[in-house]
């Protein structure tokens, strides 16, 4: 520490130079995983903060929610197998509203569920819907933005029924569209207005341990069971945006084991003769190996730090329909991979001091 | 006895085959309590295998080493540091500090490297650097320094640890002559005032006045050479 940290006193420009490309590289990373995960909340945060374990779809679905329907008889299956307060019905319609009297359309996806079940948004504003009432929703914040308030009705494209807006919950979405709920009453007319089979819906959540769900797949047939995570999988365009951002993240962690790799063995070959010196009046590698280490993982932590701070500020000036969400543990996690890496960079270095030679220090004539 | 280092049948082969050169050929030295000795010689001659030898920096191909009384040729390469450590101190060609950090530190860092730090030690290099002259320097940085002040930091760093034997390879080397002198004076001084040993490599004949004996390296041999009066 102690060689490390006079080293950086001492040559404040270079090591300034260095933590900047660390907190541009880190930034990037930071950047493109919060992206990543906007999008992914904006895409399918109604499914991803499910109140729920799993979700039994149709066989023949191919895993996606949209094309699942399950039927009556399946429905009082799974209720019988999981038991009734383990289970709870879900119908996924996706659609386009009116805002009425006005020309203005909005994409939205209904979500039947049983007003006093555990599918049941928490409200934010407003009032929960009942159980009978066949003309009431309760709509995701986001549809405040189209200028919608509690009472303001909306009509459904396909169907021509029209609701109205009792309550607002926040944070739902579904392939990108606000989730709009509704209860089962109203999903039967949505139903039938498009020619389907009135009692079936489209998936059941459920909650259990390994065994409850080992025992609904065994005994159910034409179902897959699947958890919450993967059934994001088969939102249309969720895995496809997430796979290729996933893509970004890997390479950016990729090209920062790169340049920082190639960043510390140029300074570790530039101080190759000092090595030398420092071996010969009695540095042992191991001290000189920590006091690199902790060189770079002083710049590393300074940098993220900084590179922290900076993307917080971004994310309070980023207008609000630009999607970016950080946790602070996939901060967390973002923090450990770069220091990961960084320090990975550092061990070629680590491997340069260890063959240096004390006699290397004395003059010879070679 | 009253031997700081000897050094017994030492042989030196570099490389194997027939590109093997035999530098050192079966030589002996005894460095005596109280004296400064001289290596004279032409360039690849092998007086920097010489002292790297006797400085347990490189082992011989052959022969005894013993240092203050103790033999090291078959330390292993953990308690051979210790011995350097402990015993002896190096004063290279150029003054070769370390850029980033200030003379008193320079100095401090052989005791941290040592697992110490205290109090003694910040006095220690306090009054060596008083003694060298470098009292007002303590706090620069060695490219702030002349090339005689580097030198004489590098002199006070090899004090540091009270090594019983000082190693010097052209100390004088990127000194002007009145300069040269007056650092090696300061080690002669150093080496009778706390009764140590040194050996210094040197070129410059007009060095040698200063040292008590004088031995030439030519040809894998070492001849001590008569001292001019
Ligand atoms: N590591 C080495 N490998 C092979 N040959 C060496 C090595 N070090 C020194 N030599 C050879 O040993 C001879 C003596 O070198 P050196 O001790 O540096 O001489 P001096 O210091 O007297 O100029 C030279 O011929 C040099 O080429
Ligand atoms: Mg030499």
């Amino acid at each position: 520490m102690f060689l490390a940290l006079r080293e950086i006193r001492h040559a404040k420009l270079r090591y300034s130079l260095i933590g900047l490309i660390m907190v541009l590289i880190s930034l990037l990373v930071l950047f493109v995983t919060g992206l990543a995960n906007g999008l992914a909340s904006d895409n399918a945060s109604a499914i991803q903060n499910m109140n729920a374990d799993y979700l039994v779809l149709q066989k023949d679905s191919d895993n996606q929610i949209s094309k699942s329907e399950l039927d009556e008889k399946q429905l009082l299956q799974a209720k019988e197998v999981a038991g009734d307060d383990n289970t709870e019905d879900l119908g996924v319609r996706m659609s386009t509203v009116e805002k009425i009297d006005t020309d203005k359309k909005v994409d939205v996806t209904f979500f039947a569920v049983d007003p006093n079940g555990f599918l049941s948004p928490s409200l934010i504003e407003g009032k929960s819907i009942s159980k009978t009432g066949k003309d009431e929703v309760i709509a995701d914040a986001a549809l405040k933005q189209e200028g919608l308030k509690i009472g303001s009705e909306i009509k459904d494209q396909a169907s021509g029924k029209t609701f109205m807006i009792k309550g607002f919950t926040e944070g739902v979405s579904f392939s990108h569209t606000p989730v709009v709920y509704v209860n089962f009453n109203a999903w039967k007319d949505l139903q039938k207005s498009i020619g389907q089979e009135q009692s079936s819906v489209t998936a059941i959540a459920l909650k259990g341990t390994d065994k409850t769900i080992k025992a609904v797949e065994k005994e159910m047939k034409g179902v897959n069971v699947l958890t919450t995570k993967e059934a994001l999988q088969g939102i249309p365009g969720y895995s496809q945006e997430q796979s290729s951002l996933m893509m970004m993240i890997v390479f950016l962690f990729l090209i920062s084991a790169i340049v920082l790799a190639v960043f510390f063995y140029v300074i570790t070959l530039q101080k190759i003769n000092q090595f030398g010196v420092l071996k010969a009046i009695g540095a042992k590698t191991s001290y000189l190996s920590a006091n690199i280490v902790s060189q770079v993982a002083v710049l590393t932590i300074v940098s993220l730090i900084i590179s922290i701070s900076i993307t917080y500020g971004l994310s309070q000036i980023m207008p609000d329909s630009m999607p970016f969400v950080l946790t602070p543990e996939v901060i967390a996690i973002c923090s450990l991979l770069f220091i990961i890496v960084s320090l990975g960079g550092a061990a070629l270095s680590l491997y340069r001091v260890a063959k240096v030679d004390a006699i290397d220090a004395i003059g010879r004539a070679v | 006895m009253g031997y700081k280092l000897e050094l017994e049948n030492i042989s030196k082969v570099y490389g194997d085959g027939d590109s093997s050169i035999k530098v050192l050929d079966s030589v002996s030295l005894k460095v005596a309590t109280g004296e400064l000795v001289a290596i004279v010689g032409p360039s690849g001659s092998g007086k920097s295998t010489f002292l790297s030898i006797a400085g347990a920096l490189l082992s011989p191909t052959e022969g005894r080493i013993i240092i203050a009384d103790k033999e090291i040729n078959k330390l292993s390469e953990k308690k051979l540091n210790k011995v350097r450590m402990e015993n002896i101190g190096f004063i290279f060609q150029s003054a070769n500090l370390i850029p980033y950090l200030t003379v008193k530190e320079q100095l401090l860092l052989i005791s941290k490297l040592a697992g110490r730090q205290t109090r003694e030690d910040e006095e220690k290099a306090a009054v060596l650097l008083k003694r060298l002259g470098l009292a007002h320097r303590a706090d620069q940085y060695p490219e702030h320094l002349s090339g005689g002040e580097k030198q004489r930091v590098a002199i006070a760093r090899a004090w540091m640890n009270n090594p019983e034997i000082i190693l010097a390879d052209e100390p004088t080397a990127s000194l002007d002559s009145e300069r040269g002198r007056m650092v090696v004076k300061m080690i002669a001084e150093e080496v009778k005032l706390s009764q140590k040993a040194a050996i210094m490599v040197t070129h410059d004949k007009r060095m040698l006045d200063l040292c008590d004996r004088v031995i030439s390296i030519e040809d894998g041999q070492l001849t001590e050479l008569a001292k001019e009066a």
